[in-house]
């Protein structure tokens, strides 16, 4: 009798053992389940924004997948776009690593954006060798629970932007990339991929590509109320 | 008590070639003076040994490589050799080989070499007996590529005479429990008089007057022995038969460690540095452990001889014992390291060891656990490759000033609990980006210019202050929105009353 429990609990555990690289390769990210999709929602990491999570595919930026973000010129609000995230993954422990960010993030406001300053780390490595090798070993290292980095002056390879996403996804870290407009039109490996511009008052958010959604939307964003207020300046 | 003495015959010859590869088949010797003092294997094969010329032994041997004596090297080796005794036994004197040696008219063997003195009952317990601990003792002198001699005895003196006599070290490689005071003294009476630790001229005189083995000299009357031989004798004796208490000097391990590698031929690729730097780190991690301490910073200096030095710092954030991942760390430095010159000497040394504390690793077990642990060796690699400025925080600092608002914080304060003491910001809106420098706005007809026509939407903030230093600050702020909808945060310098962006609300 005894034998015949054993048998059966083995039988169990090795058809358990069997699922399992299946499970395993049904949560990554790039296979795109069309049965399943009702039934099990992967939920993404909230991006703060309601009309954006809407947007994208899993109800928030795609997780362990490089996201990229196509802006021209600083100051459209490209970095608020992000900052909510931010702060929720430093409260929670995780460390947020910037490489190579074009000026000083400025604690006051990293602050009042709910950040955790202890959880922020900053790179600046030399070189475009050394900012990839940075990223990359940030992103595999698995302690990290967001990193972003800004494009240098030459746009890296295809075979690297490949690298950088599966260092995400084996890491399990979100990656936001900042690269120009130009870069538009070079097809990239990315999960996401959102032009930002400006309309003039709000944050012009145009998805350009989205694996396992749609893409081609058009979403409008408003700026903090607190920074377009008009008073009369006395000036 | 029961005192292990280990000789080690061949130290001037391994203080230089330990770096060499196992299995080198050139033939080395150490000379010094015109005198050869040791020979490596492939050396002896030849017939050279200690105590010949040199003019005969490179007779004998045309290939031998010599190498001058160095007792720096030595010495430095039995102090490392000290420590890591010491990691077996509180108890440990070291004894260097005798210095004055132009007093003596030859060379004798034995009588010039270092030893070590491990007191070795306190440990027995912990290591499971006594023929484990001399097993763990020989595997590991035998992985360092020491030769060594062992002898157990009673006091130090009898340890020391004992582990000259063939037929007791016989003993010892089978023995499994220390022998009782009976069995050293018969031991000891076995000895012949040659192997006394006394100057030539009394070993002289003991075979002249015909006595070949200590049982006879135990046998004459003590005042005898002392009127022929002198109290020093006496007291010797005494000492060796445990009558009297022998105090050896003991060695205080010191707060750091040092070792170091030579190579009598020197390296010039950092590559091949790599192989003796994994040994010398795995050096030092068993003696870590062994003390529970750890280092924050791993030294290396290479030494280019005559031609200066050059040192390596791996700084390690956290306690961390694991030699791969040391070595792992070092090899991001070594691989970037231009060699100057070939290198002679590679040498570890960590000073400020710290004790592993049991509140360190409770942490590591029930906090955060794996995360922070990912964390820290992510921030080790990190700062090894890129270099120590290459990584930086932010914190909050107290000040009107925007830009003494923020100061840039050491990477090692990353993982620290937040303090007592919070500081908040200032509640007004501040932009994400502060310029490094105020970049100047153009400024034209009341209207201002910077990458298009600025639009003041917010304002003036002012902020004055520090009018008691040389500088003073005046400036209104304002949020301007650009042409292109960038908004950015301006201020006129009230004192020159010229326009300045200083942050971009990104």
């Amino acid at each position: 009798m005894n034998s015949a429990e054993n048998f059966m609990q083995n039988k169990q555990l090795s058809d358990q053992a069997d699922k399992q690289p299946l499970q395993q390769l049904l949560t990554r990210p790039d296979i795109w389940q069309l049965a399943n999709r009702q039934r099990q929602p992967r939920t993404g990491i909230g991006s703060g924004y309601r009309g954006l999570d809407a947007l994208l595919a899993n109800h928030g930026w795609p997780r362990a997948a490089t996201s990229e973000l196509l802006v021209d010129k600083a100051g459209i609000g490209e970095m608020s776009l992000i900052l909510p995230t931010l702060a929720q993954l430093t409260r929670q422990g995780r460390m947020v690593i910037l490489i190579n960010p074009p000026h000083i993030p400025y604690a006051p406001a990293l602050v009042q954006a709910g950040i955790q300053l202890e959880k922020l780390l900053i790179l600046h490595p030399r070189g475009q060798r050394d900012q990839l090798w940075a990223a990359e070993q940030s992103l595999q290292s698995g302690a990290c629970g967001a990193l972003v980095n800004w494009q240098g002056k030459e746009s890296p390879a295809d075979k690297d932007l490949r690298r950088l996403q599966v260092a995400a996804r084996d890491g399990d870290c979100l990656h936001f990339h900042f690269r120009p407009g130009s870069s538009a039109d070079t097809p990239s490996p990315a999960t996401l991929r959102l032009k930002l511009q400006s309309d003039g008052e709000q944050l012009a958010v145009h998805l350009l590509k989205q694996l396992n959604g749609k893409s081609g939307q058009r979403l409008h964003l408003a700026r903090s109320p607190d920074l377009v207020r008009r008073d009369q300046p006395l000036h | 008590m029961l005192w292990l003495c280990i000789q080690f015959p061949q130290l001037p010859l391994e203080a230089l070639t330990r770096a060499h590869r196992a299995g080198d088949q050139t033939p080395v010797a150490v000379s010094q003076g015109n005198l050869i003092q040791a020979a490596n294997g492939a050396a002896r094969a030849h017939n050279v040994c200690a105590g010949l010329t040199i003019p005969t032994a490179c007779a004998y041997c045309p290939a031998l490589e010599l190498l001058e004596r160095d007792r720096e090297r030595e010495s430095q080796l039995l102090q490392q050799l000290a420590q890591w005794g010491y990691s077996f036994t509180p108890v440990v004197s070291p004894r260097g080989g005798a210095t004055d040696k132009s007093s003596h008219t030859q060379p004798a063997p034995g009588d010039d070499t270092a030893c070590l003195f491990l007191e070795l009952s306190g440990s027995l317990r912990a290591s499971g007996g006594l023929a484990p601990l001399l097993q763990q003792l020989r595997k590991e002198l035998h992985k360092m590529r020491i030769q060594h001699v062992m002898g157990l005895g009673h006091s130090p003196s009898a340890a020391h005479l004992l582990s000259q006599l063939p037929e007791h070290r016989q003993w010892l490689a089978e023995t499994r429990a220390p022998a009782t005071p009976q069995q050293w003294r018969q031991w000891i009476s076995f000895a012949p008089s040659k192997l006394l630790d006394c100057s030539h001229t009394a070993i002289a005189k003991l075979y002249a007057s015909g006595i070949k083995r200590v049982s006879q000299l135990l046998a004459i009357p003590l005042s005898e022995v002392g009127n022929r031989f002198g109290r020093g004798f006496i007291d010797y004796l005494a000492r060796l038969n445990g009558t009297r208490p022998d105090p050896v000097p003991s060695y205080q391990p010191p707060p750091e460690f040092h070792s170091e590698l030579f190579f009598s031929s020197p390296l010039d690729n950092s590559e091949q540095l790599l192989f003796p730097a994994g040994r010398l780190v795995r050096e030092l991690c068993r003696q870590l452990q062994r003390r529970q301490l750890y280092s924050q910073q791993l030294r290396w200096i290479l030494d280019y001889g005559s031609r200066g030095s050059q040192e390596i710092n791996v700084e390690i954030s956290r306690p961390q014992l694991d030699p791969q991942r040391l070595i792992a760390l070092t090899k991001l430095q070594l691989e970037r390291v231009e060699l100057r010159e070939p290198v002679q000497a590679l040498a570890l040394k960590c000073q400020q060891l710290r004790a592993l504390e049991t509140q360190g690793l409770r942490e590591d077990f029930f906090d955060e656990g794996s995360n922070t642990h990912d964390s820290y060796q992510l921030i080790d690699k990190l700062k090894a490759r890129l270099g120590h400025q290459a990584l930086s925080g932010v914190t909050l600092q107290e000040s009107y000033l925007p830009e003494q608002a923020w100061s840039s914080a050491d990477s090692l304060s990353l993982q620290s609990r937040p303090r007592g003491h919070q500081l908040n910001p200032i509640n007004a809106p501040r932009p994400s980006w502060l310029l490094p420098r105020p970049d100047r706005v153009q400024q034209r007809n009341h209207k201002l210019f910077y990458d298009g026509e600025l639009q003041l939407l917010q304002g003036p903030e002012r902020i004055d202050g520090y009018w008691w230093q040389h500088h003073r600050h005046a400036r209104d702020y304002y949020i301007a929105r650009s042409e292109q909808g960038s908004l950015y945060w301006v201020y006129q310098d009230l004192t020159s009353e010229d326009w300045f962006l200083h942050g971009v609300y990104s």
